[in-house]
């Protein structure tokens, strides 16, 4: 492990933060899985669609491990912290590739404990009401590695944002903007560019069967392109700029 | 003459911004050892310069070297040069202890170092506090702590003395003298020379951008004394004939000039024998703050 990557982790844990954020995240998935778990009529949560639906819950952790990574590398912009952290380490490459080492931890962490959470809690509900898994077992592994992936690559474009923005409410309100509205629009009037927008591949990648989503393998790449692609663009930036 | 490599160059440095040339073609050296007061007035192109020092913005032209290298080429420059650029520098949220812990993991450097430092700046029993709770004098020196770390040889302060109290700034220099004392390099800006009077050996004073001098504090202190304060028509033929006396001057605008180390009375017997016509004619006597505002003020006021 290298230096800056303890840095980096120590940087997570040693502000308030990063648990905010773990609160926040288990209340939603708490309330939405509790919401589907209960609230859906029988009939209905007996496809394997929607029990797909309620099962992934988790994957709104997507939003925090980004969230995380913005934090992480606009919170240094933010607080001036950036100026210490580059005279120690110069190589501002270095700094920024063992952040988003650090957002990919930080976001299968969060992906992890929500999916768990929400599997668990989506499983309780089908036994409980005697409904039948309508999943076998290498859907449902799908869905939960997908998505404890897919949040760790989160965690990754968070940084790279974070990176390429530099201030944290745009950075925050970027996310949002596209990950709600904009991608969601894109999906619904051209589903086949939309489709390979993140949040949507994503979507394939844990196995989702909407109309027109990729098929895992294909998602999965394309989220891990985009990760890539972002991470790349922010490590560039973040070497280029002055830091004033 | 023995050659010393210097610790701190600056090459025809220069930086734009838009429209703005910030820093203009500056050059400078400074030893090993000694203590600068890198003075001017605000929105001189000091914290410019010192970026470009640091590597934490790219000079237009011209070169930044420290420690014979640009620091961004220094193996382990948290080991060699320590900096503090803002006073502020810290997430709110975070303990002072845990600032430092973090910037030491990236250095390698053990974690008994953090203890020390945070004695050496007396802010052990706050520590563990988080840093939204401290007086800006704490922050100051939180952020010398992290300068700290790596026990450098070269020590660069962006405005240390900003908004501290007397007693913050008496304790700055006391700890400035004692600490560094021949056995590292300091470079200080300052738009205050009294702030670091007391401290620096040298001063490199710049204004818009460029060197307007670079001497030591004992030739700059022999600038204070009594001027002559002239207006007059005849500026150029009033400064040949004082001049002829060996009297110093310096020209404030078009219609003004200082007289150094002189008397009214003297003045006014050469400007008559001169026939040269007086307006007015003021004795000043100027302090050392004098000296560095009349250095760094427009020729144009």
């Amino acid at each position: 492990m290298s230096a800056q990557f303890r840095a980096e982790l120590l940087k997570i844990r040693s502000t308030r933060t990063t648990l905010g954020l773990i609160a926040g995240m288990i209340a939603l998935t708490l309330l939405f899985s509790l919401l589907s778990g209960l609230l859906t009529k029988a009939p209905d949560l007996a496809s394997a669609e929607n029990q797909r639906g309620m099962l992934s819950v988790g994957s709104l952790a997507g939003v925090f491990a980004a969230l995380a990574g913005i934090m992480l590398i606009t919170g240094e912009y933010r607080y001036g912290t950036i100026r210490p952290t580059f005279l120690f380490t110069p190589k501002r490459s270095r700094v920024l590739e063992a952040k988003i080492a650090a957002g990919l931890l930080a976001g299968l962490i969060f992906g992890v404990l929500a999916e768990t959470l929400a599997f668990l809690i989506g499983y309780a509900a089908l036994a409980g009401r005697g409904i039948h898994l309508a999943l076998n077992g290498s859907q449902i592994a799908l869905l939960l590695l997908g998505t404890f992936a897919a949040t760790a690559l989160w965690g990754a474009i968070g940084v790279g944002l974070g990176a390429i923005i530099r201030n944290q409410v745009g950075a925050i309100v970027a996310l949002l903007a596209w990950g709600f509205v904009a991608e969601n629009l894109l999906f619904a009037f051209v589903p086949s560019a939309g489709r390979f927008a993140p949040v949507h591949a994503g979507d394939g990648f844990i196995g989702l069967t909407t109309r027109h989503l990729l098929d895992a393998t294909a998602g999965g790449l394309t989220l891990t392109a985009w990760a890539a692609a972002i991470s790349l663009a922010g490590i560039t930036l973040a070497a280029r700029r002055d830091v004033n | 003459m023995e050659r010393v490599e210097a610790a701190v160059v600056a090459e025809s440095l220069s930086k734009r911004f838009g429209a703005l040339l910030a820093v203009d073609n500056l050059s400078f050296a400074l030893e090993p050892g000694t203590i600068t007061g890198f003075l001017g007035p605000n929105g001189a192109g000091k914290t410019t310069t010192l970026r470009m020092l640091l590597g934490l913005a790219a000079p237009t032209s011209g070169r930044a070297l420290v420690l014979g290298r640009p620091y961004a080429q220094l193996a382990q420059p948290a080991l060699r040069v320590g900096a503090v650029l803002e006073a502020t520098d810290f997430h709110p949220g975070r303990t002072g202890r845990d600032h430092l812990r973090m910037l030491g993991e990236a250095a390698g450097l053990p974690r008994a170092r953090v203890d020390e430092v945070l004695r050496l700046v007396e802010l052990s029993d706050a520590a563990g506090r988080r840093v939204k709770g401290y007086s800006l004098g704490m922050r100051q020196r939180l952020g010398l702590a992290a300068a700290l770390l790596g026990d450098p040889e070269l020590l660069i302060l962006d405005e240390p003395a900003n908004g501290l109290d007397p007693e913050g700034v008496r304790w700055l220099r006391d700890f400035l003298r004692t600490f560094t004392a021949g056995r590292r390099t300091v470079l200080i800006s300052s738009h205050v020379l009294a702030e670091v009077a007391q401290t620096v050996d040298q001063v490199l004073i710049i204004n818009r951008g460029r060197l307007v001098v670079e001497t030591s504090l004992d030739q700059l202190t022999a600038r204070v004394g009594g001027s002559v304060r002239i207006r007059t028509s005849e500026v150029e033929k009033l400064i040949a004939a004082l001049r002829h006396e060996g009297i110093e001057t310096s020209r404030s605008n078009d219609h003004t000039l200082l007289a150094h180390g002189t008397t009214s009375e003297r003045v006014g017997d050469l400007a008559f024998a001169a026939q040269v016509p007086i307006h007015e004619l003021i004795a000043e006597s100027s302090s050392l703050e004098d000296v560095f505002l009349e250095l760094t003020s427009d020729p144009a006021t």
